[in-house]
């Protein structure tokens, strides 16, 4: 084809000469794959189209506490990702919530029956602690996480209608992952308060010539009086993905991340003239959230030389066994860490990880997601837990300094 | 109200935004208030950015510096209450493109705006479906656009802008209580810097224009304690809300410098009281729509440099 446009004006070089741009939109998969298996005599590696080692994440930065208005805020870029999340904390009073004082009944019962039981493991009573959390942070919606894609970040999201599909998955992800890490306590969340002691002065005014051990069993109910929870924080978590190009929901996610640590939430306390919590604005006063770790998401896509190789195999066996044959072994595929726009658009099969590390150096797997096809096996996976792993690493280092 | 079930929502009681003990006690102390620094005709100086969002045709990104108050409260934070705030936003405009197919004919550019608040934007949460003082920022942006590019050089095409503000401005001092001079004036200074960033942003998508629009607001304020000689209204540019007792009346312009045109005017307010110098005999919105073209002119200077920036970096490409 080339040679007769050569032939026909020889001053102009033969015409093969497509910029790598537009080859890269005419043929998006050849292009990718030429980039993955360079011919073997030219010695080139094996990288990607953007230049990155297929296990190799994109330059992330954060920034953290840059917005005014809210309690606690982030930019995440990675790449040309871009997401800004920002916290607000408003107050949920228990007075608004219609189930309150039945649920608060069931609930005081088994905290009394654990006061009884007295002298147990502590273990044992982290794990109520966190049962309780899950109840009041699950049960109150006390985490609001919402994500919105209407900001004009990538073309096709019509700016001002509904969440499209990818938002609302997004934002269920991020909810439900929030609540699998339990990343947030609830302790920190509740504005107790104690009731004055103001029991045993009323019945000795009145009742003077009643009997002695009346009035001091009536002052022992009074100081038993327990403290109560009077309202709950409730933090709206707001995403907006500035720029999108590819791999939202690990943006997405260390950009909530990088926002509960720096969220600082004011003094409250209930005003009992006022019948209402009222906050201190000094900064003093505040604290900031304890969270539960530092899981981190990545993720990865799988990208296949041949995509339709593994389902002719199971549709039609003999061509499989030819294949076999001719290529000796299973269709080339590569597993492209935090893949790009460009690249999502190719990739059929995903994998989602989620890693915290413990104290000691240990990873731990928080969440772990594949979905799209069957050519990542346990050991595939184990090896994206590692890179996992080494990206945690990577992402600490980043939190820690914004 | 039906919840929207599209969106994850929050407990079905409703919450209550954090009250301050400090706001219960009447009478704030008038030290604490924001103050202005600048002189009446001094600008805040402007951060323009093009291109950082590799996903759209073109894209720019806005802020203002912070005033002197919040730039304080920054640096050694006392308070949770910010003083004040400075608008941060992020504008993006995708196409020429194609119209759909059930679009009417069009023999120019049919312009689309959208203007739209993080929900943390505000020092009151917004909702996430526009409002219609959102909407109206549409509406005032689109005509401000609509003068300056050459729309009948796209037939049959659409071109969206969609401006994300991440923070907005105050309308009034948080401490101080609502009185007859309020009004929305925050919006206005949104609207400057929407407009001046949507120019930024259409000039790095390389639409063709007129000219580069320039946004810029000029108000009529009273401090009745600033120490003043008089107490009579003065002429200020570029206002921030939080730091005066009472605008009396605002003024944002679109404004094109090469050619001297004024593609959108918006003026909310009293303009008659204004003391202006001896020898002005300019009435009070004469005196107002010029001072906010001035201030338009200035952030025209800011607007130049960011394209040039963006044009400088796209030729570097090729």
């Amino acid at each position: 084809m080339a040679a007769p446009a050569a032939t026909a004006a020889p001053s102009v070089p033969p015409s093969l000469s497509l910029p790598p741009s537009q080859f890269a939109r005419l043929q998006p998969h050849a292009y990718l794959l030429a980039h993955l298996s360079p011919p073997s005599a030219s010695n080139q590696p094996s990288i990607r189209a953007n230049g990155r080692a297929p296990s190799q994440f994109r330059v992330t930065s954060a920034n953290a506490g840059s917005l005014t208005h809210t309690n606690g805020s982030a930019v995440v870029r990675i790449g040309d990702t871009a997401a800004v999340c920002g916290v607000r904390a408003e107050l949920l009073h228990t007075e608004d919530i219609a189930s309150w004082s039945v649920s608060q009944a069931s609930g005081s019962n088994k905290r009394r029956r654990l006061a009884d039981l007295g002298g147990k493991l502590s273990e044992e009573e982290d794990d109520e602690d966190t049962e309780e959390d899950r109840t009041h942070i699950e049960d109150l919606n006390l985490l609001v996480p919402n994500l919105s894609l209407s900001t004009g970040c990538a073309p096709g999201f019509i700016p001002g209608a509904a969440p499209s599909a990818l938002a609302q998955s997004l934002s269920h992800q991020i909810l439900s992952l929030l609540h699998s890490t339990r990343l947030v306590r609830a302790d920190d969340l509740r504005v107790w308060y104690q009731p004055p002691n103001l029991g045993p002065e009323e019945p000795e005014r009145h009742n003077e010539d009643e009997p002695m051990d009346v009035d001091a069993e009536q002052s022992a109910t009074a100081e038993e009086k327990p403290r109560e929870i009077k309202a709950f924080w409730v933090l709206y978590i707001d995403i907006m993905i500035i720029s999108l190009a590819g791999n939202p929901f690990d943006a997405a996610w260390a950009a909530v991340l990088a926002a509960l640590r720096d969220t600082k939430l004011p003094k409250a306390w209930w005003d009992v003239d006022n019948e209402t919590i009222v906050c201190s604005d000094s900064v003093a006063d505040a604290r900031k959230l304890s969270l539960r770790g530092l899981p981190v998401s990545s993720s990865f896509g799988v990208f296949e030389a041949d995509a339709a190789a593994g389902w002719r195999a199971h549709v039609i066996p003999d061509v499989a066994e030819q294949e076999q044959k001719g290529k000796k072994g299973f269709p080339e595929r590569w597993i492209l860490a935090d893949p790009d726009g460009y690249e999502e658009g190719l990739i059929q099969e995903r994998a989602s990880i989620v890693v915290d590390k413990e104290k000691d150096g240990k990873t731990t797997i928080v969440r772990m997601e594949k979905n799209g096809g069957w050519t990542v096996d346990t050991e595939d996976l184990r090896q994206l837990v590692e890179i996992s792993g080494r990206r945690w690493d990577e992402m600490k280092r980043i939190l820690d300094q914004c | 109200m039906m919840a929207d079930r599209r969106r994850i929502n929050g407990p079905p009681g409703g919450t209550r935004p954090a009250v301050f003990a400090s706001n219960l006690q009447s009478g704030t102390s008038a030290t604490d208030r924001a103050q202005r620094q600048r002189q009446p005709s001094e600008l805040r100086k402007i951060f323009l950015k093009t291109g950082l969002i590799p996903t759209a045709s073109g894209s720019s990104y806005l802020e203002f510096e912070p005033s002197a108050s919040l730039a304080a409260a920054r640096a050694n934070p006392k308070s949770l209450i910010p003083p004040s705030s400075a608008l941060k936003l992020a504008c993006t405009v995708h196409g020429p493109k194609p119209l759909p197919r059930s679009a009417a004919f069009s023999p120019n550019l049919v312009l689309t705006t959208h203007v739209k608040y993080a929900p943390f934007a505000a020092r009151q949460r917004k909702g996430h479906i526009r409002d219609s003082s959102e909407r109206d920022l549409g509406v005032h942006l689109e005509s401000a656009l609509r003068g300056a590019i050459i729309a009948e050089r796209w037939p049959k095409s659409g071109l969206d802008i969609t401006i994300t503000i991440l923070e907005a401005e105050d309308d009034r001092w948080w401490g101080s209580a609502p009185d007859s001079h309020d009004a929305s004036w925050g919006m206005m200074n949104v609207l400057a810097g929407c407009i001046t960033a949507a120019s930024a942003a259409i000039a790095d998508a390389h639409i063709d224009c007129l000219d580069l629009v320039a946004g810029g607001v000029a108000a009529i304020v009273s401090d009745e304690n600033t120490g003043a000689s008089t107490g009579a209204p003065k002429l200020m540019l570029d206002t921030d809300p939080a730091e005066h007792r009472s605008i009396l009346s605002a003024c944002v312009v679109a404004y094109m410098p090469a050619r001297d045109e004024i593609t959108e005017l918006w003026l909310k307010g009293d303009s008659s009281k204004a003391s202006l110098e001896d020898g002005d005999d300019r009435t009070g919105h004469e005196a107002l729509i010029d001072g906010a073209v001035d201030a338009a002119r200035g952030a025209h200077t800011v607007l130049a440099e960011a394209v040039r920036e963006s044009l400088l970096k796209t030729v570097g490409q090729i």
